[in-house]
């Protein structure tokens, strides 16, 4: 049975921290205000570029093996997500559920493999 | 505590009251702990350089890093034109806030976790995972080259890492049984002929915990694989474009991973808030103090990795992750829930 | 009580992001009001009593899909003309898509009637001492193994597609052989010469 109790204070702790960090954002800004630090020129705000004026757009096309990475760890991530109940509950399920869990695996290997030898892993 | 505001304030009231100064107990001296760890970090990398470190501010330098947080909350807040100014602002906010909230289930003693809850582990784990969107959404608001390409460089290698952490977490559980934090650390007391307190010290998850501990450094975006910030390709890598507090909310925030990370790896392998040895007169040591040794110790062994290792190409961290971290944490699986079923669970069956 | 706020903040936080996420011109917004809408709902399983669940959502959705998400439509030069140029093309299919969304949330508001939001009811009972996910683990790995293990076979072709649409080889690379590099010898590669005066040296 779940305990709501529990939950409350990180409900707490989620808020108490969303507070303190954006104060830390926002009063500085604030102080800077006051202090006359707050001086911006169009130089100062243009985005870094090694002294250059900017010569092309920064927000580039990607190489696909990242989303490849993305797809790969939705993948693992799922596998893992059925393997966290299944650690807990070995107890009661014994070797039907042990050797249901290492049939899972086994197909999963065997999806690994074939990336192993695509090359998909691979970073050239 | 509870109880006694309770009595005094009424009930919903004074719970209330209680577990938000409980929370500021942990928040504070949370943030205490990591402006010493980043003058530690320095005294350090100094020490191992031959060199002095901070020295001139408070005895020691000891009030270097105040002296530092001063000077970056007086700065200005300098919002690049072309960057999405909400996001921008959001990013710092996101890293910070996630990197406190993951402490809240941290036992540092018996039953003194802020929140007790079934699936502490899963929780952490979820609040690690969420440690990404900073820094994407800092590379991606900024609009500029170098924090964008860090931003990417990031992602992909903070999900590198989550996998094998996802899979070596699960031989912790197998072992311990639970997902519940304060379980964990209890299923560690007398693990060795019922004398040595914690998991590392099992043979056979061992090399888990040494995973773990690469596995973390990588999560966290430390060196050896600092990429992210990798100065002689990316600038300050998702950084670059800040400054005054925002700048230093990601500082705070990747102190406070390593922390809560070091904490992770005292807690799920050395037996957490446990003393080392199953031996009556340690109890009389407050937990909080050996988990706080345990944290130390593992802050200090980052920081000499940090000192000592050359940094990582991204070919060989992809390497490293995917292809001997992932296939050897499977295998321990394998491994560990293999050896329970023959010996704990399924000897009668 | 506080459970009663709880789920209205979390319900009334969930379906503003969610509209937000269709609103959002810019779609990196959308998708940041999408993973404000997962959290919300994972608030609202903790609120149930689905704590495992929550946590999946948090880990999967949150921190796996949505990034897939953010990476697509980061890095994808999204050109917003031939987006409103296909609104045509696909109308009908979406007019479709919407009728059946529409009369589902009829069902839902009808079902309104049936009683007031009481979260601790349930359809099935479940065991009060058990945390749910062994409650999960001890049904999942028997009486649904055959599901749990097609389930695995999905994972399978999805990797596997995956792959098969993604990866392109990439010829003129010349990745390190970590292999190779460990097992070579100082043998393999030094030689000694007793080289004699003016002669060149062979290669």
């Amino acid at each position: 049975m779940v305990d709501l109790s529990q939950y409350l204070p990180i409900l707490l702790f989620l808020g108490v921290a969303i507070v303190l960090s954006t104060a830390f954002v926002v009063l500085p800004m604030v102080a800077a205000q006051f202090t006359g630090a707050n001086k911006p020129n169009p130089d100062k705000l243009a985005e870094y570029e090694c002294g250059f004026p900017a010569f092309e757009d920064s927000r580039a096309q990607f190489d696909v093996r990242f989303y490849l990475v993305a797809i790969l760890f939705i993948i693992f991530d799922l596998e893992a997500a059925f393997l966290y109940p299944w650690a807990v509950s070995l107890k009661e399920i014994g070797w039907t559920g042990w050797l249901a869990m290492m049939t899972f695996l086994a197909e999963l290997v065997l999806g690994f493999v074939y990336a192993w030898k695509k090359g998909a892993l691979e970073w050239e | 505590m509870t109880a006694f505001f309770q009595t005094h304030l009424g009930y919903g009231f004074g719970w209330f009251l209680a577990t938000l100064i409980l929370i500021l107990i942990i928040a504070l001296p949370l943030m205490l702990a990591v402006a010493m760890a980043i003058y530690a970090d320095r005294k350090i990398w100094a020490a191992m350089a031959l060199r002095r470190g901070p020295n001139v501010v408070g005895p020691f330098g000891l009030l270097q890093s105040f002296a530092d947080g001063l000077k970056v909350f007086l700065q200005e807040t300098i919002i690049p034109s072309s960057a999405n100014r909400g996001l921008f602002l959001l990013a710092p906010i996101i890293t910070f806030t996630i990197a406190l909230i993951g402490w809240a289930v941290i036992p540092f003693g018996p039953d003194m976790a802020l929140a007790d809850i079934n699936v502490g582990l899963l929780y952490t784990l979820a609040a690690s995972s969420l440690g990404v969107y900073g820094v994407i959404l800092a590379g991606w608001a900024s609009n500029s080259k170098y924090p964008f390409y860090s931003a990417i460089r990031a992602a992909a290698q903070m999900v590198s890492y989550e996998v094998s952490i996802g899979f070596i977490l699960i031989s912790v559980v197998l072992w311990a049984g639970s997902f519940n934090l304060g379980t964990i650390v209890l299923a560690q007391k007398g693990e060795i002929f019922g004398i040595i307190n914690g998991f590392g010290f099992n043979p056979l998850l061992f090399p888990m915990a040494v995973m773990f501990l690469i596995s973390a450094m990588a999560e966290t975006a430390r060196a050896p694989f600092d990429l992210t910030e990798a100065e002689s390709e990316l600038v300050a890598g998702y950084q670059t474009e800040y400054s005054s507090m925002a700048f230093a909310l990601f500082w705070l925030g990747e102190y406070g991973n390593v922390l809560l990370m070091c904490a992770l790896n005292a807690t799920l392998f050395w037996g957490g808030w446990l003393p080392p040895i199953d031996w009556a007169p340690l109890y009389y040591v407050p937990g909080i103090i050996w988990l706080f040794i345990k944290i130390s110790a593992f802050f200090f062994v980052f920081s000499w990795v940090k000192a000592t290792v050359p940094r990582y190409r991204y070919d060989q961290l992809m390497r490293l992750g995917w292809k001997i971290f992932l296939p050897v944490s499977l295998f321990w699986v394998f491994l560990v829930s293999g050896f329970l079923m023959l010996t704990r669970y399924g000897a009668g069956a | 009580m506080i459970q009663t706020i709880a789920f209205y903040l979390f319900a009334t936080l969930l379906i503003a992001s969610g509209a937000l996420t269709i609103l959002a011109r810019n779609p990196v917004h959308s998708v940041l009001w999408l993973i404000l809408a997962f959290f919300n709902a994972a608030g609202l399983m903790v609120l149930v009593g689905a704590e495992f669940i929550a946590m999946l959502l948090v880990i999967v959705y949150v921190g796996a899909v949505a990034v897939l998400f953010l990476f697509v439509v980061m890095m994808l030069d999204i050109d917003f003309a031939e987006l409103r140029a296909g609104l045509a093309r696909y109308l009908p299919f979406g007019m479709v898509l919407a009728l059946v969304l529409l009369c589902e949330m009829v069902f839902a508001v009808g079902a309104w009637r049936a009683g007031g939001v009481d979260l601790g009811h349930r359809l099935g009972a479940t065991p009060a001492d058990v945390p749910n996910i062994e409650a999960i683990g001890t049904l999942l790995y028997t009486r649904y193994l055959y599901i749990f293990e097609g389930a695995g076979l999905v994972l399978l072709v999805a990797m596997i597609g995956a792959i098969v649409l993604t990866h392109r080889a990439r010829s003129g690379v010349r990745p390190q052989n970590v292999a190779a590099q460990n097992r070579r010898r100082p043998e393999d590669a030094i030689r000694k010469v007793n080289q004699p005066v003016g002669q060149g040296v062979e290669l």
